[in-house]
């Protein structure tokens, strides 16, 4: 369809010289134009002739700007749907509710069940394009899908208020991993430090967000945190308290020093996730198992 | 000339069969929708009739009201026994959890106790103890509708009690929830620390996608991939790039260690979460009941949906005794020579002329007597109740109630195995 187009650079023909692709399986550039020239409507037989698909190099130059912006949309959907479904299934409560941000398990389950799409889609987007965005592409994609589903569900549908079902602010330690691979050029790098960051920061970061809700009230001769206060005041029907996991005790030994604890095994244990998810992520950055499609 | 006028319509019903087909699915979806109504219980129904017949029996219950506005407050109270009969296929309420049933916060539970204990967290019940509760809700959202008592427990699920309709009148935006903190300053709740909620997502959000949008605006995916793939890769990040990269890093953990050090100076007093199981709940101090019962025997007839019981009772106190009332899994079946005057609650619950005797005489102080009970109403099988005679362990139980002349009255729990009688004899 593109070919019937008319013509829109008026100046005389061009030669345009596009990088020449070896066509790494199958992919874009496997048959990539060489040469377009613009000599005004070409016939048919010309551009043949020419070797190109192309009736100029403003027609290239969109359509691979189209291709860019179709990729990134189709991408951002795909990662979001996939990486909030493996999201919730793994570490949903600890995410949907802030009575269940606790020091322990909350710090410890989120970053690891977390870096494993960071770390693929890092694979991907570093192989195939050496963009180090992977994580943040990733993250930004899941945060997406968790604001429209805590804003219009949980608030807009069952009015529980954002205070209790708000999602993990997960960006910095994105952009940790991101950054950390875009110095060090290495994925082994990234894991040792990146992985390791990406535990550590979980809870600083959030820190901000929730520590007003850990100030102390009395309730009827309790103590209970804002966050509990919220969470037993905003009826639940099928979330009764004792399905939380949260700590319900010390650290024997660590006592009050639980986050730091349980950050450094999350970090700790991200490392090994991370390693596993990148070949994960290189294993599926292919095509070649659609040829037969 | 109808061979060939049937030919003709086949011939057209063939090209049209794609759409006839999607009309007829679309008028078949239409009408299955039109007869969808809205989903107005907690699914209380499809819990199996043992588990509500025997695990838990709800009496007393009370709603202060059943029209609030937003922000009035009412409350539940009433009695929870839990039953000896408790089954097997259930784990005992060690862990459990007083809960409420409403489709979502419409009303907010502002307390709960059990025994006159506070219990925002899990605790522990005993067998055959029955304990006095309260909830205390507030008005939160307009509407209508359905609110339950609830006990949750570990590994059993949820057990639903009696529902009311509570009418929520009002506005939801004047809703307030103040609390006093330990500090003494009073937040509200609906909304404290909303805004600062937003904000940091928001900061956040825009820094991920202006380093995305920075990476993305040179090249795209298309040239980059080719510059790749032709082994220039190494070409794409240019140095002043990194530069900037460890500049973006760098202003990231510096954000993330002064806001979290400016966190820590606002809010220096701060708790972890509270959790942890609440025992020794006081269960009420019930004299032991004058009136013995030994079932004898007992049939469920499928058909007639009527629990037919016969027991030995005997009356050891000074007053004479009837039988008045007969609960389970939260339906009530009165005796109308008992209950004279109309009965508050609810409709769907109270089989009010649903209990009949052998012997409707009194039973005399010292008296033995062998008594028939007949629970019988429509409502056994409207509740699903009648699925008794399909459990795998095919036994009932339930409180029997007896009243004295003075006004007095003892319950007294009972079950045992009953055998179903499919049809009539």
């Amino acid at each position: 369809m593109f070919r019937s187009k008319p013509n829109l650079a008026a100046t005389g023909p061009v030669t345009e010289s596009i990088a020449a692709s070896p066509g790494i399986e199958g992919g874009a550039g496997a048959n990539a134009p060489t040469l377009a020239a613009d000599a005004g409507v070409l016939a048919g037989g010309a551009r043949a002739a020419a070797g190109t698909p192309f009736n100029s190099k403003a027609e290239a130059a969109g359509l691979v700007k189209s291709a860019d912006i179709l990729l990134l949309a189709s991408l951002f959907l795909i990662t979001l749907g996939g990486y909030h479904i493996h999201a919730m299934l793994t570490m949903g409560d600890w995410d949907f509710w802030i009575d269940w941000k606790d020091r322990r398990f909350w710090p410890t389950v989120l970053p690891i069940m977390l870096v494993t799409f960071p770390a693929a889609a890092q694979a991907y987007f570093w192989e195939s394009y050496r963009l180090p965005f992977g994580a943040t592409f990733l993250v930004i994609a899941l945060l997406t899908g968790e604001w429209i589903n805590r804003y219009t569900n949980f608030w807009g549908w069952t009015y529980f208020p954002i205070s209790l079902v708000w999602p993990t602010s997960l960006v910095p330690g994105a952009l940790f991993l991101d950054i950390v691979l875009l110095l060090s050029r290495s994925f082994i790098v990234t894991a040792i430090v990146g992985a390791m960051g990406w535990g550590l920061l979980l809870y600083p970061t959030n820190w901000p967000i929730l520590a007003p809700y850990h100030q102390a009230t009395e309730q009827y001769g309790l103590l209970m945190s804002l966050a509990d206060l919220i969470g037993f005041e905003y009826v639940r029907t099928s979330m009764p308290e004792y399905l939380r996991f949260v700590e319900r005790g010390t650290m024997r030994t660590f006592g009050k020093d639980v986050v730091a604890v349980a950050a450094f095994f999350s970090g700790f244990v991200s490392i090994l996730v991370y390693f596993w998810w990148w070949y994960v992520g290189k294993l599926f950055s292919t095509t070649k198992y659609t040829t037969g499609v | 000339m109808k061979t060939s006028m049937f030919s003709t319509l086949a011939r057209h019903a063939k090209r049209q069969a794609g759409r006839l087909w999607a009309l007829g699915l679309a008028v078949g979806l239409a009408a299955s929708m039109a007869g969808a109504g809205p989903a107005d219980a907690h699914g209380e129904k499809s819990q199996a009739a043992f588990l509500r017949m025997r695990t838990l029996n709800w009496y007393d219950v009370k709603w202060s009201k059943t029209s609030v506005n937003v922000n009035e407050e009412m409350e539940i109270t009433g009695k929870l026994h839990i039953m000896e009969a408790w089954p097997v296929a259930v784990a005992k309420p060690e862990v459990a959890f007083l809960n409420v049933g409403e489709p979502g916060p419409v009303l907010v539970r502002e307390g709960s106790w059990l025994g006159g204990k506070f219990v925002p967290r899990s605790l522990s019940l005993e067998l055959g103890k029955t304990y006095e509760f309260r909830v205390l809700l507030k008005g939160r959202r307009p509407g209508r509708f359905h609110v339950h008592t609830q006990l949750s427990v570990q590994t059993g699920g949820p057990i639903i009690g009696p529902g009311q309709w509570i009418e929520i009148k009002g506005d939801m935006a004047n809703f307030t929830n103040p609390v006093t903190l330990l500090n003494g300053e009073i937040i509200d709740l609906e909304s404290y620390k909303i805004s600062n909620i937003y904000f940091w997502h928001a900061l956040w959000f825009i820094a991920g996608c202006v380093w995305i949008g920075y990476w993305f605006r040179k090249r795209g995916f298309v040239g980059r991939y080719i510059a790749v793939a032709s082994g220039k890769g190494e070409e794409l990040v240019t140095p002043q790039e990194r530069q900037i990269g460890a500049v973006v890093l760098a202003v990231t953990l510096l954000v993330v260690i002064v806001s979290y050090a400016i966190t820590a100076s606002e809010f220096p007093r701060t708790i972890p979460l509270q959790a942890g199981n609440i025992r020794a709940i006081p269960a009420l101090d019930i004299p032991e009941s004058p009136v013995k019962v030994l079932y004898e025997r007992g049939t469920y007839k499928v058909p007639g949906r009527e629990l037919i019981a016969t027991y030995k009772i005997t009356n050891n106190g000074k007053e004479p005794v009837r039988i008045g009332e007969f609960a389970t899994a939260s339906l009530r079946f009165l005796n109308p020579d008992v209950y004279t005057q109309k009965v508050d609650y609810p409709d769907y619950l109270l089989a009010d002329r649903g209990l009949s005797l052998s012997d409707n005489a009194p039973i005399a102080p010292g008296e033995t007597k062998e008594i028939t009970v007949k629970v019988q109403d429509a409502r056994w099988d409207t509740e699903r109740l009648a699925d008794l005679a399909y459990d795998v362990d095919s036994s009932f139980a339930g409180l029997l109630f007896f009243f004295t002349p003075s006004g007095g009255r003892y319950e007294v729990e009972i079950g045992g195995p009953v055998i179903p009688e499919f049809l009539p004899v």
